[in-house]
């Protein structure tokens, strides 16, 4: 039991190529296999139109370009990305480890959600520096803009977060012996 | 690689996970699609094409549907890859030729959804810091992802299908429930290896990992999809008034404000870019039409001494912003009577413009006969700036704006 527990958690979400999960009937089973197979032989046949464009509308000295940037891409998500955001959420889940998890998770909802739209501002910032084309482009001061959404998210996460823990309190400081909690 | 999927094993990290945010995503993804392949077939139209001319502002809410779709996939991409993240860890890393294929797949996938949404954003504010053009790659990486999407949904069609609503799938959460919060992933790792830890810097690592607190698996998954809700209202939210009237006012993060430029329309090409100021300022220009052979040419007086309309119809960019805006000139169906033009020609536009993928378009029999659409010769109430286009540009129902021709200087029928 603890071993299929396992699996079934960590391995679950992805090998889709496995065999179908148990529990369903081997019809359904033979079914599913033609309409993977279906949907599999389009998609190939979408990808190679996909490449057949690309190449036929870009020069060849330039594709070397686009496969960088999707190599980088992967690379700059799953090596520096990806680790760095493992490692806020295990130091924010230290850090408060004497609050309660509600508080955790709207902490980091909203170091999350500041920290997304960072990522779709700050890019408007720099290309400021670079002269937009005509003063209609890139009309706005994105930089105090993104400050203030910090300061009002900062502001709704604290209080959301005040008002979670008070009400978390509240029913143990009504009782006359919590050395429980 | 089994210690890494354990040590990054979370509530949230669940296939009903996966497949809730994945059909977000993929939506957003069939949606940048379909609006990206109306704005590319408005641009470059097959000899068959014909468009719809109303609602007037159609264009305005595809192309602004496709940078509001395209900028929510950032807070979903994200979500997704976050929620799939272990799988990178898969042990073994490759089963065979099959399952090499499929992650080779997934990586191209994840690979060119980032780039295509980034150089989508950054576009948007005309801003190319990298080296291809980004027109035709963005269209292209656009068929690339469709199929790599329907390779992704066919391959894990059995997940999809088993995890897709809430009640097929409380057993499993339950399952992954008591991986991350009984650690029975733990217990399965000191049953295989035996208890060695802490040893080593990997083991003093997980060991770290394993003794920090762990938040109950439903507060965990409820603000997680509570999480990416906020985070892709907000990003939309604080972008979409660049061309979403109502939300204007919240308008922090969009590369256009509504109102701001020449006239209260904002600009796209300045007269600087296309080499125009001089042609479009000289005391000579005409407006050229030629229909079957006959010329003829209009001063800008002409034009005003024939019958004016006037329009309200929005300027609406490929780069996702738009502005409605008042305009005053001669309708071009009035134009095309005067010169005996065939009812079903269709019509060239030639701009001063000499270089430019846009100084030379085509213009199909429906937006020609359309009653709404104009030479027009002003612009709010004034006699139009010579950056939207002096002395006469075309403007035309639900069409892209580079596709409203400025700074006109012929026009010939097919």
């Amino acid at each position: 039991m603890t071993a299929d527990a396992g699996s079934a958690g960590v391995n679950g979400t992805g090998s889709g190529l496995n065999p179908p999960p148990a529990g369903i009937p081997a019809s359904t089973g033979r079914r599913m296999r033609g309409i993977r197979l279906v949907l599999v032989g389009i998609g190939v046949l979408l990808l190679a139109w996909g490449a057949f464009v690309l190449f036929d509308s870009v020069r060849l000295t330039r594709i070397p370009g686009v496969a960088l940037w999707i190599a980088a891409a992967i690379v700059l998500h799953d090596a520096i990305l990806a680790p760095i955001v493992f490692a806020l959420g295990l130091a924010l889940r230290r850090v408060g480890r004497r609050a309660t998890g509600m508080v955790i998770a709207i902490v980091q909802g909203g170091v999350v959600v500041g920290s997304l739209v960072s990522l779709v501002a700050v890019p408007l910032i720099v290309a400021e520096n670079f002269a937009p084309a005509n003063p209609t482009v890139l009309p706005l001061n994105y930089g105090l803009n993104l400050g203030i959404f910090w300061i009002v998210l900062a502001l709704v996460t604290a209080a959301l977060s005040v008002g979670v823990f008070l009400r978390w309190r509240q029913p143990v400081a009504a009782l006359p012996d919590d050395s429980g909690r | 690689m089994y210690e890494s999927q354990r040590a990054l094993a979370s509530p949230v990290r669940n296939p009903r996970m996966a497949t809730v945010i994945g059909r977000l995503l993929g939506a957003a993804f069939l949606i940048c699609f379909g609006t990206g392949l109306y704005s590319h077939f408005l641009q470059e139209p097959l000899d068959w094409m014909r468009f719809a001319t109303r609602p007037e502002f159609l264009y305005q809410v595809t192309q602004g549907t496709h940078i509001v779709a395209g900028i929510a996939c950032f807070p979903l991409l994200l979500a997704k890859l976050y929620i799939v993240f272990p799988e990178l860890f898969a042990y073994p890393p490759v089963r065979g030729l099959v399952h090499f294929l499929e992650r080779a797949s997934i990586a191209l996938f994840v690979g060119a959804s980032l780039v295509q949404i980034t150089i989508g954003l950054l576009n948007t504010y005309q801003w190319y810091p990298w080296p291809f053009p980004f027109r035709q790659v963005h269209f292209a990486l656009g068929w690339v992802l469709i199929g790599l999407l329907v390779i992704h949904i066919g391959v894990k069609l059995p997940v999809i299908t088993r995890y897709w609503s809430k009640s097929t799938s409380a057993d499993d959460d339950h399952l992954v429930d008591a991986v991350s919060n009984d650690r029975s992933a733990n217990a399965e790792a000191v049953r295989l290896w035996g208890p060695s830890r802490p040893g080593g810097v990997t083991g003093r690592v997980l060991d770290y990992i394993d003794a920090t607190p762990r938040v109950a698996g439903g507060v965990s998954r409820r603000g997680f999809l509570t999480t990416v809700g906020v985070a892709t209202t907000a990003v939309v939210a604080l972008t979409a008034g660049q061309t979403f009237t109502p939300l204007n006012a919240v308008n922090l993060f969009g590369p256009r404000k509504k109102g701001v430029g020449q006239q209260g329309v904002p600009v796209n090409r300045t007269s600087e870019q296309a080499l125009v100021a001089d042609a479009a300022m000289a005391a000579g220009w005409t407006l050229t039409l030629a229909v079957a052979g006959t010329e003829r040419s209009f001063t800008r007086s002409e034009l005003l001494a024939l019958p004016q309309t006037e329009v309200r119809l929005p300027i609406a960019c490929v780069e996702g912003w738009s502005q409605m805006a008042s305009w005053r000139g001669v309708r071009l169906r009035d134009l095309a009577d005067l010169m005996d033009a065939a009812p079903d020609s269709s019509f060239r536009l030639i701009s001063l413009e000499e270089r430019g993928s846009f100084s030379k378009t085509q213009m199909g029999r429906e937006y020609v006969r359309d009653p709404l659409t104009l030479v027009a010769l002003e612009l709010n109430g004034e006699t139009l700036d010579l950056e939207h286009g002096y002395p006469a540009r075309m403007i035309a129902p639900g069409r892209p704006g580079v596709l409203q021709t400025k700074w006109l200087s012929r026009i010939e029928a097919i």
